[in-house]
């Protein structure tokens, strides 16, 4: 495919769009690691400090994935924080009588069910997804409150303690670059036998190959917290299907223009709700985390939450509008925001100064983001597209002869 | 001008609009108004009277020409200096606040700290008075019918004291009742001394309203004429202004007779804009829909489509019955074109593949599930070559492509799709020359291939190159049904603006 590379800023080369938080993030961590180097500090990129933030941005990022979801398919959802505490409450008052299997699935289930009826009633009934759970944030609140009557719920027996720390707590070692040198390898050589040629293929081998030697010789294992890697497998299988599944294409579709989608064929109702339910589910999956992780849970467990969580989509470039955002960098955006708050507690800057920062970086980064689109938009304008022939374009081969390529494309 | 003569309220000389673009709208256009004069403006679409208005409401800068405001030239730079001076101008997308009052919006252009409800109250019956109507003061404008929005927006007209109405097809989206209502008051207006400058498409309603008829064809005045001079003939035929092109028919192959049929519609309604339609396409048939705005002609196909769902009646494909929704209407074959490409026929933001591909997404895809990206972009590269989309490649986004290629690219969304029922909403509204000729050859080749086409299109003289029949649509119903060679655009501009007598016999 030819580019067509006109003058383009630094931005557009940059890919700022797409990519815009993954250098903040590494320009972040580069001054953090300078600066406590400089002050005689341990090494802010040590695998302990590392694993920390990761541990602590779990959650956010488990949910920031189905928030990117729902903003992919157009729509908004404040209630998983409640959602959360409700599942948090749930499992942890049944867990004693019915046991761990039980109750993680009735929280689960509940959390679900929580999550349909906001889709229900925001496509159905056809009530803004804002007002739709900014209200069952709050009616959701107060069951998580007369289900607890005020008070904290703790698990009391030994055996539904140890069934909640299995979920929770402990740490998996995983030998990363060998498992993901061999994924490339193979992934590959599967493009390659179905028939894609090119460079970009062979570095993904030749690198996957070389990640994996590297591991396994320098047996380099990645020690990480168990909700870390549930949200690094959430995060993987979520792109996959986004990205290279005919439901992710939909969902994008249906989220950029929903008549168009509709009159294209697509059940948009369906992509419409389903990401609601998943968003909720996912948010059942995070209270029962939460409560394994305390042990316990109070009626304000997860406040504020959803809040956190649609500020690292956004610094994650999701668009609010739907049908654009990606998972990954959502979830660095949430990588992004623990990197502070620990960048904060690591050099002990004055706590006070945390939320100004985090907001200041919200809205410059939606400023940088909105100029990066605007700036898309305008080198889009001044290219006219009567460039190339038509036909030339495609791959630099001569234009075929119109007539005869019409009927052929009349065949299909 | 010498004093003591006549002197017009508006008088408009030699008007010439170019548009950046280098499109001529208007080349050397005169028009008049009296005062109290009601004046009709008609043409057919493009002939520039959408442009004329905007010129005349200081919305547009007209390029050469000069505007006389009560015997004094004039040069209005915005909508502001022409509403000060005494034009209101009434558009069909009427612009109101929805959620105020209706007394709030018909005095929205007051200035000045004080003012009392109770004092409104009264000036608005006042202006009620005038022209003969009736509506609640303190309705919200969201709760109104458009026939009640479209007198609010007459009344804000004329309590900004206007003398001359400019009404831009004030009945296309009516029903018969409140049509009267805008007549009554026009009539009325121009009774108490107010101009009214009237664009409609429906003839009847010009001859029957109007002191005075200004025809525009191309950007020029073909015909300015008293009404009580006018036949419907006489209009028709300067509106239309040739002969129909009768050679352009010549390459259409007929169908076969014993063609299967393959689309049957029977009994089709929606409220008031379907009033029972029935048709029926065999393969390799290309069916045109005459119809004017507000005809049905949209809400036809829609409902064919199964994309409305408060039709009412049956489609059957094949002999099948289809379920009621766009994806079971994908499934048996149907495709729709939208006539509003941008918010129904496409993602802006999406590039030409992904466009390209939507409708048809698992044929393209390994397991059904896991879109091919290369055979995606393939297919777009297919479209581009062989429906010339002028386009750098196929990831050029298709928010930034001309009217034409961004329409033709929706053609591409449903031609490899394996659809066999083509519904074209205005396939070639706003597209230029070039791209209007491809796509006529593209639906000819279509049909050639064994598909059903239904087209509607404003543009009846196209619709008659195209297509080897016609139905006539008017207010929801099927008028009359023409064979393509066998009638003109004259015939069918009467009969679907209700002039023809005929039409009676035929329906």
């Amino acid at each position: 495919m030819q580019r067509e590379k006109q003058r383009r800023g630094v931005l557009d080369l940059l890919k700022v769009r797409d990519l815009g938080i993954v250098y903040a993030l590494i320009l972040l961590v580069a001054v953090l690691t300078a600066v406590s180097a400089a002050t005689g500090r341990p090494n802010y990129l040590g695998g302990d400090n590392v694993a920390n933030i990761l541990d602590q941005a779990s959650l956010v990022g488990i949910l920031v994935v189905f928030m990117t979801i729902v903003l992919v398919s157009g729509n908004f959802d404040l209630s998983v924080g409640s959602i959360g505490a409700l599942s948090a409450a749930i499992s942890l008052s049944v867990i004693d009588e019915r046991g761990v299997v039980v109750a993680v699935a009735l929280a689960i289930a509940a959390a679900a069910a929580a999550g349909l009826v906001n889709g229900l009633i925001v496509q159905v009934v056809g009530i803004n997804a804002f007002i739709v759970t900014l209200g069952t944030m709050t009616a959701l609140r107060g069951v998580v409150l007369i289900l607890t009557d005020g008070r904290t719920i703790t698990a009391e027996s030994s055996s539904s303690r140890t069934a909640l720390q299995s979920i929770e707590a402990g740490f998996w070692t995983v030998n990363f670059p060998v498992i993901l040198g061999l994924l490339a390898v193979i992934g590959a050589g599967a493009a390659f036998a179905a028939g894609h040629r090119g460079r970009r293929l062979a570095v993904l081998g030749g690198g996957g190959a070389v990640l994996a030697i590297a591991g396994f010789v320098g047996d380099m294992g990645f020690r990480y917290a168990k909700p870390v890697w549930y949200m690094a497998a959430i995060t993987l299988v979520a792109w996959l299907v986004l990205r290279f599944t005919v439901v992710g294409r939909r969902l994008y579709a249906t989220g950029a223009n929903a008549e168009a989608a509709r009159l294209s064929g697509i059940n948009v109702a369906r992509y419409k709700i389903v990401p609601f339910v998943l968003t909720g589910a996912a948010a059942g999956v995070v209270g029962v985390l939460y409560g394994a992780k305390l042990g316990a849970t109070n009626p304000t467990a997860l406040n504020g939450l959803e809040l956190t969580v649609i500020a690292a989509a956004i610094l994650g470039g999701t668009s609010l509008f739907g049908g654009s955002g990606s998972v990954i960098t959502s979830v660095i955006g949430a990588l992004f925001l623990f990197t502070i708050a620990n960048g904060f507690n690591v050099l002990n800057l004055g706590a006070n100064y945390q939320d100004l920062i985090e907001g200041v970086v919200l809205i410059v980064a939606a400023g940088v983001y909105t100029v990066a689109s605007r700036r898309r938009a305008r080198a889009g304008q001044a290219a006219p597209p009567e460039a190339p022939a038509p036909g030339a374009a495609a791959d630099g081969q001569p234009a075929a002869p119109a007539e005869p390529a019409r009927v052929e494309a009349l065949r299909g | 001008m010498p004093s003591g003569e006549h002197v017009d309220l508006l008088s408009m000389r030699g008007v010439r609009k170019v548009y950046p673009s280098g499109t001529v709208a208007l080349s050397g256009v005169d028009l008049r108004v009296g005062a109290g004069e009601v004046v009709g403006l008609v043409g057919a679409n493009g002939a520039g009277k959408s442009t004329l208005i905007k010129v005349l409401a200081g919305a547009h800068a007209a390029s050469e020409g000069t505007i006389a405001w009560e015997g004094r030239p004039q040069a209005w730079s915005s909508p502001a200096d022409a509403q000060a001076a005494g034009v209101a101008t009434v558009y069909q997308h009427i612009p109101l606040a929805h959620t105020l009052s209706v007394l709030e919006n018909v005095f929205l252009g007051r200035t000045g700290w004080r003012r009392t409800t109770a004092g409104l109250e009264r000036e608005l019956d006042g202006l009620l008075d005038r022209i003969g109507y009736r509506v609640d003061a303190h309705a919200t404008v969201e709760e109104l019918s458009i026939g009640q929005r479209q007198m609010v927006a007459i009344l804000q007209g004329i309590a900004q004291g206007a003398k001359l109405l400019v009404l831009d097809e004030p009945t296309a989206s009516l029903a018969r009742g409140e049509r009267e209502v805008v007549f009554e008051a026009v009539r009325r207006l121009s009774k108490s001394g107010t101009a009214v400058l009237y664009v409609s498409h429906f003839l009847d309603e010009i001859l029957d309203l109007t002191d005075r008829v200004t025809v525009l064809r191309d950007g020029r005045v073909v015909a300015d004429e008293a009404t009580a001079g006018l036949s419907e003939d006489t209009l028709v035929r300067s509106i239309v202004g040739r002969e129909l092109l009768r050679v352009e028919q010549r390459e259409i192959d007929l169908p076969p007779a014993d063609a299967p049929v393959l689309l049957e519609v029977d009994d089709l309604r929606s409220g008031d804009r379907l009033q029972g339609v029935s048709l029926s396409l065999r393969a390799g048939e290309i069916v045109g829909v005459a119809g004017l705005l507000g005809s049905g002609r949209s809400e036809l196909l829609h409902a064919i489509f199964g994309a409305d769902p408060n039709a009412s009646g049956t489609v059957r494909i094949d002999g099948r019955p289809l379920p009621r929704s766009p994806r079971a209407a994908v499934a048996a074959g149907l495709a729709l074109v939208p006539e509003d490409r941008g918010s129904q026929g496409l993602f802006a933001d999406f590039e030409i593949w992904r466009n390209a591909s939507i409708a048809d997404l698992p044929a393209l895809s390994r397991a059904r599930g896991l879109p091919d990206v290369e055979r995606e972009r393939e297919r777009a590269r297919d479209a581009i070559a062989a429906l010339k989309i002028k386009a750098p490649g196929p990831d050029a986004l298709v928010g930034e492509l001309s009217g034409g290629n961004a329409q033709k690219v929706v053609f591409a969304k449903w031609l490899y799709s394996g659809a066999r029922v083509f519904l074209l909403d205005e396939p070639t509204a706003g597209i230029d020359i070039g791209a209007k000729a491809d796509i006529v050859e593209l639906v000819r080749e279509l049909a050639r291939r064994g598909a059903a086409v239904l087209v509607a299109d404003s543009e009846f003289s196209e619709l008659l190159a195209v297509s080897h029949r016609v139905v006539v649509l008017r207010r929801g119903q099927v008028v009359a049904e023409r064979v393509s060679g066998e009638t003109s655009d004259h015939e069918l501009v009467s009969l679907a603006s209700g002039l023809e007598k005929e039409m009676q016999r035929a329906a």
